[in-house]
């Protein structure tokens, strides 16, 4: 039991991280390379806010998530906005530029000590007896609850509402859409802010549940090959992606060899490039070949 | 915010320009300022820099000041490569120091065996070249080191144990941490131990349970980890999570005295060689004294191992005679010994074939929850260093 409950908590991270790099795709056909990083700064955002807002932890950890938000929406405004109409890969470069500098930035600001923003909220992280003999702890189960309440959001927004509506008609054909009075600008924002906020969100849960490093930014990137393999524009194919990823991963440690667990991903992620570029789920496009 | 974050980055830099005239020592630093691993070394070149600081503001070594040109190689290699060419090239420094991860070490070592300048180790493990017979050229005072550690801390399991030990080891999916849980892996079994599984943990990893899981389902009485302090907390926490209630045993990195505090884990143990602030020396005092007062970014109890660097360079900058070359450092260092004033169990004592130290002291502390303090476990106990 303790397996499928460590498959759900791994799958959910991946889901969660995997959602901001598939939302920015969608509508832009830009892979935000400094996804990592700003899911990073998400947590670090909150280590800020609880301090602003001691004795407030829940005003703390809304104040951080809404600026992600804000913060994911400036970075296109201020800097990916001046690549609108340039080539994607401008585009993509200009998001490892932005990955140096935010690394850069957080350990001016935050240096580069292990931190603890739980304990700075006051927030005990027991761990919960489940049926079966499992266990999981409150932020683990926290962040389950997170990423089915974020896809399910999403779900909703995209199909129902104005604004998803409109990002969903950016994404497919971004010229039409515009000529129909959509506002690219304001799509791409909101794409960039919402992609921040649920990475951020990833963010401050993970640094919850067992602390904040530098080495979070690597976790961001660890959770490319769960989207690249759902397919980069779909978000049910980010969740599959996750799970297939988080369950290969999780039965190789327990059955063959815990070291099969880094390079797992990345397995599955060229198996799937050799069957099916496009992902289980993603829009078969026209690619660029070598 | 930290200021004084900003304030050290920006002193940093401007030691970065290089050195115009001989006027000073001259002692390059390379260190992970930056990047995954700066949270275990930029501590470390934070305290190296605040010690030459006071070394210079009471009159320096032989009255002249010892200059740090201090470079960030964010763990990788290739930086850690360039910075040591730059050192020894453009700023012709007479002594440079890694405060990084040992990824870095093969890359320097080429460049100062071209160049024939020493090279010292501080806040890195110890590599095996500066055991007897040591390299010729390089020289360690990190606290932790290869094989020595596993021997100390078994043989605290060993005589703590009053049942038959069923050991689980953990490592970090790096070469060194690797190589040393092996070891002591078949270290155990000679000790009459019962190695029951043995985790090698890629670095980082979102989730720590699983690989805690299959610890767990080992059964193991005692765990042993030897790997940098985010995987051996994070195992640990997983084995807690998953109501694993046995001892666990770990290195005690810099960051352990406030972890300790943190956790308050009555079955956690750290072994090290650095004497930690609760035993609140004179030492410590000065450190918490200097740190106050140039308001760092990094927790005081964290300083030890730059300082101990510190007062290696002053011990070798005040043993080389005026004018200063690679030579003459060299030749000072081969028969240093430094006086750490309680931050280790002895004084450090370099030999022509010794350049780790010829005793290695070894301290166990834990949490005791009735105290609600860190208490020294087992005092001070050594090791011949032969080989």
């Amino acid at each position: 039991m303790q397996l499928y409950v460590n498959i759900a908590v791994l799958a959910s991270i991946y889901a969660l991280i995997a959602c901001g790099y598939v939302l920015i795709y969608r509508v832009s056909r830009v892979l935000n390379l400094a996804h990592g990083e700003l899911m990073m700064l998400g947590s670090y955002l909150l280590l800020t806010t609880a301090s602003l807002f001691t004795g407030h932890p829940y005003l703390a950890f809304a104040a951080a998530a809404l600026l992600a938000l804000v913060v994911g929406a400036l970075v296109y405004l201020f800097l990916l906005r001046r690549m609108t109409g340039e080539m994607v890969l401008a585009a993509v470069l200009t998001t490892v530029a932005l990955g140096i500098l935010l690394r850069g930035v957080m350990v001016l600001i935050w240096s580069a000590s292990q931190q603890y923003p739980r304990e700075a909220l006051g927030w005990a992280n027991p761990a919960i007896a489940l049926p079966g003999g499992a266990r999981i702890s409150t932020f683990a189960l926290l962040l389950i609850l997170s990423t089915a309440a974020v896809y399910l959001s999403l779900f909703v927004f995209l199909r129902f509402s104005r604004w998803g509506i409109r990002m969903r008609a950016a994404g497919q054909n971004p010229l039409l859409a515009a000529q129909r009075g959509i506002s690219l600008h304001g799509v791409y924002a909101l794409a960039w802010g919402l992609s921040t906020f649920t990475g951020g969100l990833a963010g401050m849960l993970l640094a919850m549940d067992s602390g904040l490093d530098g080495t979070m930014v690597v976790i961001g990137l660890k959770a490319f090959p769960a989207a690249l393999v759902g397919g980069l524009d779909s978000l049910v194919g980010a969740l599959l992606g996750s799970l297939i990823i988080a369950a290969a991963e999780i039965f190789l440690i327990h059955h063959v060899d815990p070291l099969l667990s880094d390079v797992v991903p990345f397995l599955v992620l060229i198996a799937m490039l050799v069957i099916r570029p496009w992902g289980l789920l993603g829009t078969k496009e026209e690619l660029d070949r070598v | 915010m930290r200021k004084s974050g900003l304030a050290f980055v920006a002193i940093a830099a401007m030691a970065a320009v290089p050195a115009a005239a001989q006027d000073a020592y001259l002692v390059g630093v390379t260190g992970a300022i930056t990047g995954p691993a700066a949270g275990s070394y930029a501590p470390v070149v934070e305290a190296l820099r605040l010690y030459i600081d006071r070394v210079n503001a009471a009159g320096g070594a032989n009255g002249k000041p010892i200059r740090l040109i201090i470079q960030d190689d964010s763990a990788e290699p290739s930086k850690a490569a360039a910075n040591a060419k730059k050192l020894l090239t453009q700023d012709n420094v007479q002594l440079l120091i890694n405060a990084s991860l040992s990824s870095t070490y093969a890359p320097m070592v080429a460049e100062i065996t071209r160049a024939r300048v020493p090279l010292l180790f501080t806040g890195g493990v110890c590599p095996k070249d500066v055991y007897p017979k040591a390299n010729d050229m390089q020289f360690c005072t990190t606290a932790y080191a290869a094989n020595y550690d596993s021997r100390a801390t078994l043989s605290f399991v060993k005589d703590t144990a009053k049942e038959p030990v069923r050991l689980g080891l953990a490592a970090m999916a790096i070469p060194i941490s690797r190589g040393e849980i092996d070891f002591a892996e078949e270290l155990s079994k000679t000790m009459g131990m019962t190695p029951v599984d043995k985790e090698i943990i890629p670095p980082p990893t979102p989730d720590y349970t699983p690989f805690a899981t299959k610890l767990k389902d080992a059964n193991p009485n005692w765990v042993y980890s030897w790997a940098p302090w985010v995987t051996q907390v994070r195992t640990l926490e997983g084995l807690r999570k998953l109501d694993w209630k046995g001892n666990y045993i770990a290195w005690a990195h810099i960051e352990s005295e406030l972890e300790l505090a943190r956790l308050k884990d009555a079955n956690l143990y750290v072994v090290g060689a650095n004497s930690l602030f609760q035993d609140n020396l004179p030492v410590h005092q000065e450190i918490l004294a200097a740190a106050k007062a140039a308001n760092v970014s990094y927790p005081p109890t964290q300083m030890t191992e730059g300082w101990i660097g510190g007062m290696a360079v002053e011990a070798a900058m005040k043993a080389t005679p005026w004018p200063p070359t690679p030579a003459k450092v060299h030749a000072a260092m081969q028969g240093l010994k430094i006086d750490t004033k309680g931050l280790r169990g002895g004084p450090i004592e370099w030999t022509a074939d010794n350049h780790f130290r010829t005793k290695q002291y070894y301290r166990v502390y834990k949490w005791d929850t009735a105290k609600n303090a860190t208490v020294l476990v087992k005092d001070w106990f050594a090791y011949d260093v032969t080989q």
